[in-house]
């Protein structure tokens, strides 16, 4: 990964998957130490004070006293911080939300699931799409359908997310009553079907960048020597296409893939507010307007290991695409 | 490559069909099950209409779904201060007396009040049968419990009458007498925070209790998550007969102004707390929905920090009330829904001198010559400090931008989160900023006190404007009894304020919610508050 890694090459060509999984914790590890404690000093740096948001205009100086005592805001910034990693290690929780009164991790178990199937909705729909629209272009090179394939990446992307999520809403939801407007219905079925719209939106944002990204790998495979001989050989356009063009172009893609999925852990931010979704975004964005500490903790610790495991999951899955890449990521 | 493209184009036709199938059955399978949940509540609100037998009007029964911007997180009535809480507060616990939409006092827990000629004596006789909504008596020993909380606690709404006793002299009469006259407060009492809960918190802990709280109020508390919806049901003891109309009341998240309102036009909810000035008129003209106004206690203003190198200087701040219009600002701004302020008491607030102070109206040349006056008679660059995340604010600091500016004032804008701006000026790090006063109860001293007294916490909100004579008028307000002479002297005051500008009262606006057009008999308060005890929803 890095090249003065030289210990960590050697350990990881020598080829042992428990090493690997050793040096990926540590690694992980140092990276959620990292954020944590970016965080926990960067929100205490921005102005700003939780108890002026609870207390509003009638902070009495009292008042706002008693409450910073009550929450522990009074204490020397490294004391603040000895106790909060205490906190962290005995009970497994960055402390009760300031502005709500519960647990934060409960807070966050409780609105991870819809932000987590959002998610994996949304990079289905864009992994489809992007499938098909990727391949026409590919195999229709210069030709009417790709130009067109090639225009909409350069038009969607210039499409701010709310934007595309309140038209869908007026239109949808609104003139034609298909869908939801907002909020997240109830059993699966309801989920599912109140989370459509918001998907698409995400996917909206997600779908240029992956089509633009497979389309040049599927041409650079397309035109590679191994191709012609395979068509040489008589074998299938079928076969060629699905096991060995989709395969070989898949791998900068995935990457991408992860990249953006990572990204989207905590950038659901705006589609959630657009479509009044309680999820983790929704949550992140009224906790930092509230100062609510705890929880903007919290979620900054959910996020730095969500997108810890993902990084693995994708390089896993990039060894099972292509097993030359093992060792090498 | 032609054959290889012939082939390809096909099999991609058939998955791109396949997919196109897909979300089409998305599509169906969501619309059924929309269709069922329709007539879900279809079904609830009909239950209503059958146990009054298909007689049309009046409806009752169903539920009324509330959109507000930000979620209920405690009941503790003497430790709140902001509407998301006050608002749920109120629906659960309920004064002795309370002020109707127009902001007059009225007896509501209590059938009668009496206060003494000296104004030292406050006595109260609670409803024959008040009952809890757990369906224990309530008692004057209950009402003695309560007050005496909110005294002990204090909190952002701390009753300011010196108490000398509180005293139950029968199981329904309560005799509060204070240690000097207090005018204010029987509209003190009129607040949420003076509601009445059971002695002792009906024997269970003080933590308890507000997490399951038991008042006198039109509703109780079924479901209810801190960070999310809040469920209520009628409350089957509840002293008006009859009242509730409807079944529950649920108060749903919406962060999102826009989601809100498109929420409203779809009928997913029945009423929507906030609306934007802005988007008043196209949900009043709108096919389903309307809006439910009143006249507010709040009053817009442009506050000046009397500390700071130019606007300590009184002709400065008299110059830019003279450049500034007022009335055209108020048009401009609020469509409809406010009116332009000449004193700092709204309307809506009695001894308030809207109509008859002499304010300083907008004319240039008189601004021009006033600056003359001062100690920058060429001009001066300043900042005005602006809370974001509110468009009419935004517009407004413009107007006075460009207002200020005709008379040689250079004026820049200063955009600061809500976080940040409330940590500016309460550290009187500002120059100039917008922001609004509020009176929380109909009295003219909640405003008053809050605004001009320089020992305050608040230090005349933050503009630390001092006057001695001003200082005198409050106390005396204070201590006089309502009457012609109460009425003086908050003229007078009014005036003062006016002539020496420590703020610039823009306009009053008036209190928008948006509701679908099947809801009935809805209450404005002039809080911002609703009483949906009388909400009917026709079907």
């Amino acid at each position: 990964m890095i090249k003065s890694n030289s210990l960590f090459k050697k350990i990881a060509d020598n080829d042992s998957p428990r090493r690997w999984l050793v040096l990926a914790l540590i690694r992980a590890a140092a990276v959620i130490t990292c954020v944590v404690a970016a965080v926990f000093f960067l929100i205490r740096i921005v102005p700003g004070d939780p108890a002026k948001m609870i207390l509003g205009e009638h902070s009495t100086p009292e008042a706002i006293q008693a409450l910073h005592h009550s929450l522990g805001l009074d204490l020397p910034l490294w004391e603040q911080f000895t106790r909060f990693v205490q906190n962290l290690f005995t009970h497994g929780d960055t402390g009760a939300s300031i502005a709500w009164g519960t647990s934060t991790r409960e807070l966050i178990a409780e609105r991870a699931p819809v932000t987590l199937l959002l998610i994996v909705m949304a990079s289905v729909l864009a992994i489809l799409v992007a499938l098909v629209l990727a391949t026409l272009a590919a195999t229709n090179k210069d030709r009417l359908l790709d130009h067109l394939i090639r225009i909409f990446p350069t038009i969607t992307l210039g499409m701010p997310v709310f934007w595309v999520g309140l038209l869908l809403i007026l239109f949808f939801s609104v003139r034609l009553g298909w869908f939801p407007v907002g909020g997240v219905g109830e059993g699966v079925a309801g989920t599912l079907y109140s989370l459509t719209l918001p998907a698409i939106t995400v996917a909206f944002s997600q779908i240029p960048t992956l089509v633009r990204s497979l389309r040049a790998q599927m041409l650079e495979v397309l035109e590679s020597d191994f191709v012609v001989t395979l068509k040489a050989a008589g074998i299938p356009n079928r076969v060629i296409l699905t096991k060995h063009v989709l395969r070989n172009s898949a791998l900068p893609t995935l990457m991408l893939l992860g990249v953006n999925i990572s990204y989207l852990i905590g950038g659901t931010l705006v589609v959630e507010q657009v479509f009044g979704i309680k999820g983790i975004g929704s949550l992140l964005f009224s906790a930092i307007s509230k100062r609510d500490f705890p929880v903007i903790q919290g979620i900054a610790l959910y996020c730095a290991i969500s997108v810890v495991i993902i990084s693995l999951l994708i390089e896993i899955s990039s060894w099972l695409l292509d097993p030359r890449t093992k060792g090498k990521q | 490559m032609s054959k290889f493209n012939a082939f390809q184009r096909k099999t991609f036709w058939v998955g791109s069909l396949v997919v196109l199938l897909m979300v089409v059955l998305a599509g169906c399978s969501g619309s059924k099950n929309d269709s069922a949940q329709n007539t879900g509540t279809n079904q609830s609100a009909n239950q209503g209409t059958d146990t009054s037998k298909n007689t049309e009007p009046p409806a009752t029964g169903g539920t009324f779904t509330y959109g507000r911007p930000a979620s209920v997180t405690s009941f503790d009535l003497h430790n709140q201060i902001t509407a998301n809480n006050a608002f749920a507060i109120d629906k659960v616990f309920e004064p002795l007396v309370a002020f109707d939409s127009e902001g007059k006092i009225v007896d509501w827990l209590a059938k009668s009040h009496t206060i003494s000629t000296d104004g030292l004596t406050y006595t109260f006789v609670l409803r024959d049968g008040l009952k809890f909504s757990n369906g224990t008596e309530v008692t004057a020993e209950d009402a003695v419990f309560s007050i005496q909380r909110h005294l002990t606690v204090g909190g952002p709404l701390a009753i300011a009458a010196q108490v000398a006793s509180l005293k139950a002299e029968d199981a329904k009469t309560l005799v509060i007498t204070l240690k000097e006259p207090y005018t204010p407060f029987i509209s003190e009492l009129t607040n949420f925070s003076n509601g009445i809960l059971p002695n002792k918190f009906g024997g269970v802990t003080e933590e308890e209790f507000f997490k399951n709280p038991i008042g006198t109020g039109p509703f109780v508390v079924e479901k209810w998550d801190p960070a999310g919806d809040l469920t209520f049901s009628k409350n089957p003891n509840y002293w008006q007969e009859g009242k509730p109309y409807i079944d529950k009341l649920v108060y749903k998240l919406i962060e999102d102004d826009s989601q809100a309102i498109n929420q409203l036009k779809a009928g997913e909810v029945d009423g929507i707390e906030t609306l934007a000035l802005g988007n008043a008129n196209e949900v009043k003209q709108g096919p389903d929905t309307t809006v439910a106004t009143n006249g507010s206690w709040v009053t817009e203003q442009l506050f000046f920090n009397t500390l700071d190198k130019h606007f300590s200087d009184i002709h400065v701040r008299r110059a830019l009330a003279l450049a500034l219009d007022r009335d055209g600002l108020t048009k401009a701004l609020t469509f409809g829904y406010a009116q332009v302020a000449n004193s700092l008491l709204p309307p809506a607030i009695p001894y308030n001198t809207n109509d008859t102070i002499k304010a300083l109206n907008h004319d240039e040349a008189a601004a021009k010559a006033e600056l003359a006056k001062s100690k920058f008679p060429d001009g001066f660059t300043t900042k005005l400090l602006v809370a974001s995340g509110n468009s009419t604010r935004a517009q407004e600091a413009q107007i006075i931008q460009a207002a200020a500016k005709t008379i040689g004032i250079n004026i820049e804008i200063e955009s600061v989160e809500l976080a940040s701006f409330r940590e500016r000026f309460f550290a009187y790090d500002f120059s100039a900023m917008l922001n609004s006063g509020q009176a929380d109860s109909p009295e003219a001293n909640s405003i008053l006190a809050f605004q001009t007294d320089p020992n305050g916490f608040s230090k005349s909100y933050w503009t630390h404007y001092t006057n001695d004579e001003v200082t005198k008028l409050l106390i005396e307000g204070q201590k006089t009894l309502d009457g012609a002479e109460r009425g003086d002297i908050y003229a007078k005051l009014q005036q003062i304020l006016a002539d020496e500008v420590p703020y610039i009262p823009l306009y009053y606006p008036d209190i928008i919610t948006g509701v679908r057009s099947s809801v009935e008999g809805l209450v404005v308060l002039p809080n911002g508050s609703l009483r949906f005890e009388d909400v009917r929803i026709k079907k």
